[in-house]
């Protein structure tokens, strides 16, 4: 293989994880050229020449001057940018990445269209070791608590957000990775070809880079590499078998390309084994990771965990919930039941957070959800699962559950770099306590299955042990037995009382009507968004506002009767 | 997907980019003696074929100059191969205008070629052409009219006219001719080529004092060129300069034409082109060019080169491929020279080339190794090129 083909797969490659580092956190950004024009111009304008203080020197200067100007440029493009998603996210980026090359070819310093010169310095070893420690970074991340932050995000940000995960920083700080990613590229780029020219970073440059990750497997972290490779290797590989130059070549290039992303939809990355974190066979071994891993007391029994004083919300003309009073003490087992659409998830959202309220006070663990952000108030102690599973597909049970575990567990990424002793421990302390977590819930034998792939009953449970793992001193639960049998849902009451028996402040929507009597202490019945009646179940039963609900409300089941299922 | 096609999958790539480690190396077509012969000249002997690389941009963005190139060299060599004693193993490759293909092509030529021929854009050039340099393989440029190219080493040469060659020339006789003393010029600025163009026309009009009233930027990728020529009108210049490719001369000159402009319109190389004839109709009338070759010679070779041309590939030649045609002469006469297809054979003698006649005029390589032929500023008459000097 000649020099040549060596250093493009390298930077090919190092281009490709610039996107990669966007990729894992579900972000689509076509800035990266843009990073990597000005890194290169900048760190060609600035850096000392080569031959006065010599060719590694002069590189070091440069990479280092390129990788903060593409940082930087990430930071400036990142901040108003930051809260688009998708498609707009991509646009947006791209208008940066053109504006940069207008800019460029416009400046004087740059030479303009006609480039600048700079001298050859970058040898094939020099690419390839710089392609190695960004794969070195990269691996170390995908495994670390903060790369599962990214995947978590990545997978589905609300529930990202309600395990604690603050989603602006991380999201940010992957925009700044790929900023400084591809001002490495922009930078050895300069120092191979000689001529750096505007153009070499235009529109296609960008998509170059996004195939090579998305072909390789944007969610592993070998993947650009590989795809770098393959994207690299095709026109050798139909030059050196003799196909005719023209356009026959590219031709085949695209149809090679079509076939690998039709048969390869997770990218050549598929092909490896998948590493993923592994139970401890014994969960016995290690018993100090029983202890709470949050160093945050519960709240002492009796103390208001929740107090909702007068919380409206409105949609429009529509009220979803008026005028709700509500007090939780810690370690009482409150039941949220009402008919369909009575606003008993719109009450649980401002709750946690997720959605501000139109008026009225609310204070939960000491936060002022809807005013302060989800994640803060996650780390307040504030855990939930949700009416429709909002699991990460794609991540297996296990990791699910490392993820709920965000908020109790130590950052690991930095010292995972260094190889630091601690960061290993710190991990398997984590993996065995989410591997509890995974056990008390009923899915010890599943933790490495993809949370996509499991029965709808099981999903439910992940979620519920997802959201134990965090923790939390109020778990809010919003119809956890939906689509359970009545021998899961009975499995499901035990685990709620066993919880509430640790003292756990337990918030419960529920329409299996004979669990939320047996589980719960206190009832609050919602209907159109008010409610209705309050007190212990027995009071609920004789409630006659209550059955008129039921009776006048589309879910015909007066509470009380002893069906198991309502639905 | 089960394991099996997995499997088969990852061997493929794997195969796939062994096979790319294992390419080079075993053909080297330069070794041995055969590629001395004996002899000079018309009776020079050389047993080998020569092996000639071209690296031009059949693809990508510049895919229809390098295309006319392609067109050019396979004339030439197939001519070439009709004569007695040397023949050339011509092999065209595609840097997709890329400089990525262009490194690893000319990588690849230094290992087995005598010459290069290529790259097609001068900004390919400067990323390509020091490896041919570092590696002593001479490269003779065809189409580069950047500043700078011959000066990247002792190996580069070029048989095409710099900018700085054709266009005072222009300006000049278009001075004589219209009688020019102020001018609007108006350039893309987001091409290496019209850009460095638009230098030269800027300090040529300078020195011939012709007032420049305006200048106006535009995009290589622009179609609609109404505003700025609206513009240009506005300020009643005795003609419009313009350093733009083909695929911008054509709107413009139709749209100022439409316009009502009357005036002389001036372009550069990337003018010289039949298209623009036959694009733009009657509109062309009146638009001077100023080129490295002239289409309407009558001299012996080029009347045979505009036939040939046409009975080959079924149209008329442009400049380009001309160009590549004379290279391929000019390649000829240095191998023939010393009667050796080696590479510091080729050299020593590309550098003593003298009023050589080719399709571009008599051509010789000056001392700074770039070409030295006749220029040619036309003008569009009865629609095609007349000569204006």
């Amino acid at each position: 293989m000649s020099e040549s083909v060596l250093v493009f797969i390298a930077l090919n490659a190092i281009l490709a994880y610039s996107f990669y580092a966007v990729l894992v956190a579900g972000q689509l950004s076509l800035g990266q050229a843009g990073f990597a024009a000005l890194g290169g111009f900048t760190a060609a304008a600035l850096a000392p020449a080569p031959s006065e203080v010599g060719d590694l020197p002069a590189l070091l200067v440069a990479v280092v001057i390129g990788m903060v100007v593409g940082a930087l440029a990430a930071v400036v493009l990142g901040l108003p940018t930051m809260h688009l998603r998708g498609v707009f996210l991509a646009i947006a980026t791209l208008g940066f990445a053109e504006a940069v090359r207008i800019l460029l070819i416009n400046a004087e310093w740059t030479g303009g269209a006609n480039g600048m010169s700079v001298t050859k310095v970058v040898t094939p070893v020099i690419a390839w070791v710089c392609l190695a420690l960004v794969a070195y970074w990269f691996w170390r991340q995908g495994p670390s608590s903060y790369g599962r932050a990214l995947a978590a995000i990545r997978e589905d940000e609300l529930a990202a957000r309600a395990m604690g995960i603050d989603v602006g920083r991380h999201r940010l700080s992957a925009f700044v990775t790929a900023g400084a990613v591809a001002g490495l590229y922009g930078v050895l780029w300069a120092y191979y070809v000689r001529l750096l020219a505007p153009e070499d970073f235009d529109f296609a440059r960008a998509i170059d880079g996004l195939v090579m990750a998305v072909v390789g497997g944007s969610t592993v972290w070998l993947g650009p590499l590989l795809g770098g490779a393959f994207m690299t290797s095709v026109p050798e590989v139909l030059r050196s078998i003799g196909v005719e130059a023209g356009w026959i070549r590219p031709f085949i290039s695209s149809a090679l390309l079509l076939v690998v992303i039709i048969f390869l939809p997770g990218g050549l990355g598929s092909l490896l084994p998948r590493v993923g974190a592994r139970a401890p066979a014994d969960l016995a071994e290690g018993g100090e990771g029983l202890a709470p891993r949050s160093g945050r007391a519960l709240p002492s029994p009796g103390e208001t965990v929740v107090r909702v004083s007068g919380g409206n919300k409105d949609y429009g003309g529509v009220h979803a919930v008026r005028d709700v009073d509500l007090t939780i003490a810690s370690g009482e087992v409150v039941g949220l039941i009402g008919p369909n659409g009575a606003g008993k998830t719109t009450l649980v959202n401002m709750i946690s957070g997720l959605v501000p309220p139109s008026s009225g006070t609310f204070e939960v663990l000491g936060t002022t959800p809807g005013r302060t952000a989800v994640h803060k108030v996650a780390q307040a102690g504030v855990s939930r699962t949700f009416q429709h599973s909002k699991l990460f597909p794609r991540l297996s049970a296990l990791e699910n559950v490392l993820v709920g575990a965000h908020v109790v567990s130590r950052p690991t990424f930095l010292r995972r770099l260094l190889w630091l002793p601690g960061a290993r421990r710190d991990e398997s302390q984590v993996v065995v306590h989410a591997a509890r977590c995974l056990e008390r819930a009923g899915l010890g034998d599943r933790s490495r299955e993809d949370a996509g792939s499991l029965s709808y009953g099981d999903q439910r449970r992940l979620e519920i042990a997802r959201a134990l793992a965090a923790e939390p001193s109020l778990l809010i639960l919003d119809e956890p037995a939906a689509g359970m049998n009545h021998v899961e849902a009975d499995a499901l009451s035990r685990l709620i009382g066993s919880l509430a028996a640790e003292g756990l402040t337990i918030l419960l929507i529920e329409h299996n009507v004979g669990m939320v009597m047996r589980t719960c202490d206190r009832i609050v019945v919602l209907n159109f968004g008010e409610v209705i009646a309050a007190g212990t179940p027995e009071e609920i039963v004789n409630d006659p506002a209550v059955v008129e609900a039921y009776l006048g409300g589309d879910d015909a089941t007066p509470p009380g009767t002893e069906t198991e299922e309502v639905r | 997907m089960n394991t099996t096609v997995k499997t088969l999958a990852l061997a493929g790539s794997l195969a796939l980019i062994l096979s790319a480690c294992g390419e080079s190396g075993d053909d080297n077509a330069s070794g041995g003696g055969e590629l001395a012969g004996s002899g000079s000249g018309d009776s020079c002997v050389i047993e080998a074929p020569v092996p000639v690389g071209a690296a031009l941009s059949l693809t990508g963005a510049a895919a229809s100059y390098g295309e006319s190139q392609r067109k050019g060299l396979e004339l030439a060599a197939e001519q070439l191969a009709e004569q007695e004693g040397v023949t050339y193993e011509l092999t065209v490759e595609d840097d997709a205008t890329d400089p990525r293909q262009g490194i690893t092509v000319f990588e690849q030529f230094a290992e087995d070629q005598s010459v290069i021929i290529g790259p097609t854009l001068s900004n390919g050039a400067f990323q390509a052409q020091p490896i041919a340099q570092e590696a002593g393989v001479p490269v003779v440029a065809i189409s580069n009219t950047a500043s700078g190219i011959t000066e990247q080493g002792d190996y580069i040469f070029r048989v095409s006219l710099t900018e700085a060659q054709v266009i005072p020339q222009t300006v000049e006789i278009s001075k004589e001719e219209f009688g020019l003393e102020k001018v609007v010029v108006m350039y893309s600025n987001d091409d290496a080529f019209t850009e460095s163009g638009y230098d030269v026309f800027a300090s040529a009009l300078e020195e011939q004092g012709v007032e420049v009233l305006d200048t106006l930027t535009f995009s290589k990728a622009d179609t609609d060129f109404r505003a700025l020529l609206t513009e240009a009108r506005a300020a009643e210049p005795d003609a419009i300069v313009v350093s733009g490719l083909i695929e911008a001369a054509i709107p413009l000159v139709t749209q100022a034409r439409e316009l009502g402009i009357e005036v002389p319109i001036i372009g550069g190389n990337g003018f010289n082109n039949p298209q623009l004839m036959s694009e733009t109709g009657d509109a062309a009338e009146g638009v001077v060019v100023g080129a490295a070759w002239n289409s309407a010679s009558e001299g012996e070779l080029n009347t045979a080169f505009l036939a040939d041309f046409e009975e080959k590939f079924g149209h008329q030649p442009d400049q380009f491929a001309a160009q590549a045609y004379a290279g391929m002469t000019v390649i000829d006469h240095a191998v023939r020279a010393g009667c050796s297809g080696e590479r510091e054979a080729i050299k020593e003698n590309l550098g003593a080339v003298s009023d050589v006649e080719t399709v571009l005029g008599t051509l010789s390589i000056n001392a700074d190794r770039d070409a030295e032929h006749p220029a040619v500023v036309q003008v569009v008459e009865g629609g095609s090129f007349t000569p204006l000097n």
